[in-house]
């Protein structure tokens, strides 16, 4: 782990939309290296939060820091080149695609070849096809697919699927990967084999944000816990810290009373 | 059979097949067959057009046959005012490509079944005004292009000495060229990154983009590649037949190009060009074949196996084929 | 002559909502543009056509020839509209999108051309079942008999319409199937019946627009329904498809620019569709889900 370098910091941020404040006033920083959780009840704005991050949203106010710029309302695309890949809540893969192509897609930021490389089929056009083929093929292996990369990437099984999303997103070499309930509709071995992907991901030094709402997941894997309530974050530090927080355990409980 | 479809060899001997059309026809004193040839060849490049938009992108385009007919008149009337032919086709052909990037760059942000009724008003708007605009275009009475013999020199071979004369077979000769060139093209494209952008896009537009695709700069771009299809069409259509009318570019015939590409398999070339040889062949060879008295139901048979095709086809003829990767490594 | 324009564009506008509604209901329950629509509406006419022509004595002239030739446009336009959607379109329903569209392509070539080969392929004489005179309106303008009916018509339609989707069972139905197709499904709703419903009311809607379009012409023909078909679904995007209060407002905003563009621009008829058109393209530009379409939120 590279220490206490923060790689992600966001001051103040907020996204609203019309009187909603779905997001707001929220400041927090990622370390480089750590697994971050971010949890709390339904509605809560952690995906608007992880819109917001990946260029989904604009946000209405604030800043974003990632590696030392500003990248607050810069188009998802670029954000993706500077190093921040997600996946999703609800599973989005091209689905008519095979597993390989979605993870080579993945590589789009990290490739240049453009019209004339591809039409003459130039030496090196050749040569950066078969790089984004070799290192999609080693993410598929990476995430337990190898043997599925011909598959359309609608055939695969649920927890297949949800691997494959992390492959694309690795795909892109990003320094920071976001991680949209990862473990959602999965069994506990399904869950537990996931972790363990995350954990190897963390390995490969990709620094880890992810929402997550089975707190076995949480307790298990995350170095440090972000948690938001009504779009701001009420507490954050280590996993046994913020469980034990009044304030955490009275915006779960007001939920689950409600 | 898949692996056939996609080899290179089953690609030459198309290429020959295509090629051995004129003499087969001469041989069976059926000339008409060039002439439906070089039509369905024509439909082919249009809907390979069609196809980087409307089968890569899934933008929907109702009115693609506006740059056919921008090709078309170009070069008529480059071609009147004594361009030479192959310059007349460049030029005709960059400046359907400028108009389409233009358009593209003001409504592509249009969603959906949006972009498809705007598409179809540009279409309207642009054959509307070939048809008012009679300075430029004649109006509905058309253009005259005064005749040009593209491949007369092949005559000087003894075994070809028949296609001096005959233009229908000479324009036969570049059409398949130029769709051979258009279907090689679409096949590289297809087969890298920019193709898969493509897909993508059309498969999940915001995970395209959340994948670092820049989605707004590929609509554009496959929009406005597009036109050199559509472009080039119309530009040996114009040289083809010598006579432009406002007639060839009705909203029917952008239906059409929409019907073959989504028949024939939406981004699968091969299915694009049988859905070109199926649904564009079929009323021409109709045409020249049935009895008199069933040559007047030539389109309703058309109307009953585009329906019955449909039914029993949705996914398209051939649909396409995604790359097999070699994965025991 | 600005009141007589608003009196002409009325009239040529409500011709276009009644159209246009039966669009967007089929839109905003199967997200499906039914490209048939146009030649439903042109069968409507047909039908009309031959009432008048199988009992003249009866559907000649009058009152009841004007009921009649509306119920039989009505009621053969929606049973085409219903049996075509059974028969061509649900089997690729849960397909694709792109699917159901060609297939309404296919229909629409066939009506077309059966109508030309076993009916006639020239224009045939409509009945005139009211006597034409003009009456005089404030201001110097005047509203022909033929106006006064279509916009009466139109009106009542409408009025019918929007009791039907807001006071009744199968009008609920509707709204539930048009707001989520499928959840709907899980409630208890059957969606086939609804959706079959929703093409006969749609389809019937189209047929008196096409009695009332061969009315205004004086005679029908095997392509009528093309040119009304194509500007009434450019005003129901232009509306905001989906939406009925759209599609009413679409028709009546394409009626008076032709009308006006006909009537103000040197060469205007000739330039009305272009400009008809561009406004269509003008205002998608500014506002890309139509004047009262919802702005569709991007969900990740």
């Amino acid at each position: 782990m590279s220490g206490a370098r923060a790689l992600l910091e966001v001051r103040d941020l907020a996204q609203h939309f019309g009187g909603l404040k779905a997001v707001d006033q929220v400041t927090l920083s990622i370390r480089a290296g750590e697994i971050a959780a971010l949890i709390g009840p339904n509605g809560a704005g952690k995906t608007t939060f992880f819109n917001v991050l990946t260029g989904v949203y604009p946000g209405t106010r604030g800043e974003i820091f990632f590696d030392g710029s500003p990248i607050r309302g810069r188009p998802a695309h670029e954000i993706v080149a500077r190093g921040i890949a997600r996946t999703f809540q609800n599973i989005r893969l091209f689905s008519d695609m095979s597993a390989l192509e979605n993870v080579m897609v993945g590589r789009h930021a990290r490739s240049s070849e453009f019209l004339l490389g591809p039409l003459l089929r130039t030496a090196a056009f050749r040569r950066e096809e078969a790089d984004i083929e070799a290192r999609a093929k080693e993410l598929l292996a990476f995430v337990g697919l190898k043997a599925l990369g011909n598959e359309r990437a609608r055939n695969l099984a649920y927890g297949a699927q949800r691997r494959l999303e992390v492959a694309r997103a690795l795909a892109s070499e990003p320094k920071l990967l976001i991680l949209d309930e990862p473990t959602a509709g999965m069994n506990p071995t399904e869950s537990a084999d996931l972790v363990a992907l995350v954990r190897r991901v963390r390995e490969r030094g990709v620094t880890v944000l992810l929402i997550e709402h089975q707190m076995r997941v949480v307790m298990d894997v995350s170095d440090r816990v972000f948690v938001f309530d009504y779009g701001v974050k009420i507490a954050e530090g280590a996993p046994r810290e913020v469980t034990a927080n009044p304030r955490v355990i009275e915006a779960y409980l007001g939920q689950e009373a409600a | 059979m898949k692996g056939l479809l996609h080899s290179r060899r089953t690609q030459w001997v198309l290429l020959a097949a295509a090629l051995s059309l004129p003499f087969l026809a001469r041989a069976l004193e059926f000339s008409f067959l060039t002439r439906v040839g070089g039509v369905v060849g024509l439909l082919m490049l249009l809907s390979l057009g069609l196809n980087v938009t409307l089968g890569y992108v899934g933008l929907f385009d109702l009115g693609f046959i506006a740059f056919y007919a921008v090709g078309a008149y170009a070069t008529a009337i480059l071609m009147r005012a004594h361009v030479a032919a192959p310059l007349a086709v460049l030029l005709a052909v960059a400046l359907t490509v400028l108009i389409r990037f233009l358009l593209g760059l003001t409504i592509l942000r249009l969603r959906g079944d949006y972009l498809a009724v705007v598409t179809m008003g540009f279409g309207e708007i642009a054959r509307l005004t070939f048809n008012n605009l009679d300075a430029l275009t004649n109006g509905p009475k058309g253009l005259q292009v005064r005749p040009w013999r593209p491949l007369a020199f092949l005559g000087a071979w003894k075994p070809l000495e028949f296609v001096r004369k005959e233009s229908n077979v000479q324009f036969y000769f570049l059409i398949v060229a130029a769709v051979f060139l258009a279907a090689e093209a679409s096949r590289r494209l297809e087969d890298s990154r920019v193709g898969r952008a493509w897909v993508a896009i059309r498969e999940d537009e915001v995970a395209a983009r959340l994948s670092g695709i820049p989605v707004r700069e590929y609509k554009l771009l496959a929009f406005t590649l597009s036109a050199v299809f559509a472009g080039l069409a119309g530009a040996l259509f114009a040289l083809w037949d010598q006579f432009v009318t406002p007639e060839s570019f009705i909203f029917w015939e952008s239906i059409l190009l929409v019907a073959i590409v989504v028949l024939g398999g939406m981004g699968s070339i091969a299915g694009v060009l049988l859905g070109a040889l199926i649904l564009g062949g079929i009323p021409l060879l109709m045409e020249a074949t049935l009895s008199p008295q069933w040559i007047d139901y030539r389109y309703l048979f058309f109307g009953v196996i585009l329906v019955l095709m449909t039914l029993f086809r949705p996914q398209g003829l051939l649909p396409s084929a995604r790359r097999e990767a070699e994965l025991s490594s | 002559m600005l009141t007589q324009q608003i009196v002409n564009g009325l009239a040529l506008g409500a011709i276009y909502a009644l159209i246009a509604l039966g669009y967007t209901l089929v839109y905003g329950i199967l997200a499906m543009i039914n490209f048939a629509h146009s030649e439903v509406l042109m069968l409507g006419s047909f039908a009309a056509l031959g009432l008048a022509a199988f009992a003249p004595a009866a559907f000649g002239t009058g009152p009841l020839a004007l009921a009649g030739l509306f119920a039989a446009g009505m009621l053969a336009a929606g049973a085409l509209n219903a049996f075509i959607e059974r028969f061509a379109y649900r089997p690729l329903r849960a397909v694709s999108r792109l699917a159901p569209l060609i297939s309404a392509i296919g229909v629409s070539i066939i009506l077309q051309n059966a109508v030309f080969l076993w009916v006639s392929d020239q224009s045939v004489a409509f009945p005139q079942p009211i006597a034409i005179r003009q009456i005089p309106l404030f201001g110097g303008a005047q509203i022909s008999s033929l106006q006064a009916v279509t916009l009466a018509a139109a009106l009542i339609l409408m009025a019918l319409l929007h009791f039907v989707v807001e006071k009744t069972r199968i009008g609920k139905a509707m709204r539930a199937c048009a707001d989520d197709l499928e959840a709907a499904g899980l409630m208890g709703v059957d969606a086939d019946v609804v959706i079959a419903a929703t093409f006969f009311i749609g389809g019937a809607l189209g047929g008196a627009a096409g009695v009332l379009y061969s009315m205004s012409y004086g005679s029908t023909k095997y392509n009528l329904g093309f040119l009304p078909g194509a500007k009434a679904f450019t005003a129901a995007v232009l509306g905001g498809i989906g939406n009925v209060r759209g599609a009413v407002l679409g028709g009546f905003i394409l009626g008076f620019l032709e009308v006006l563009a006909a009537g103000y621009i040197p060469n205007g008829a000739q330039w009305r569709d272009v400009i008809a058109f561009s406004v269509l393209i003008l205002v998608l530009l500014v506002r890309p889900s139509g004047l009262l379409g919802e702005k569709l939120a991007e969900k990740v």
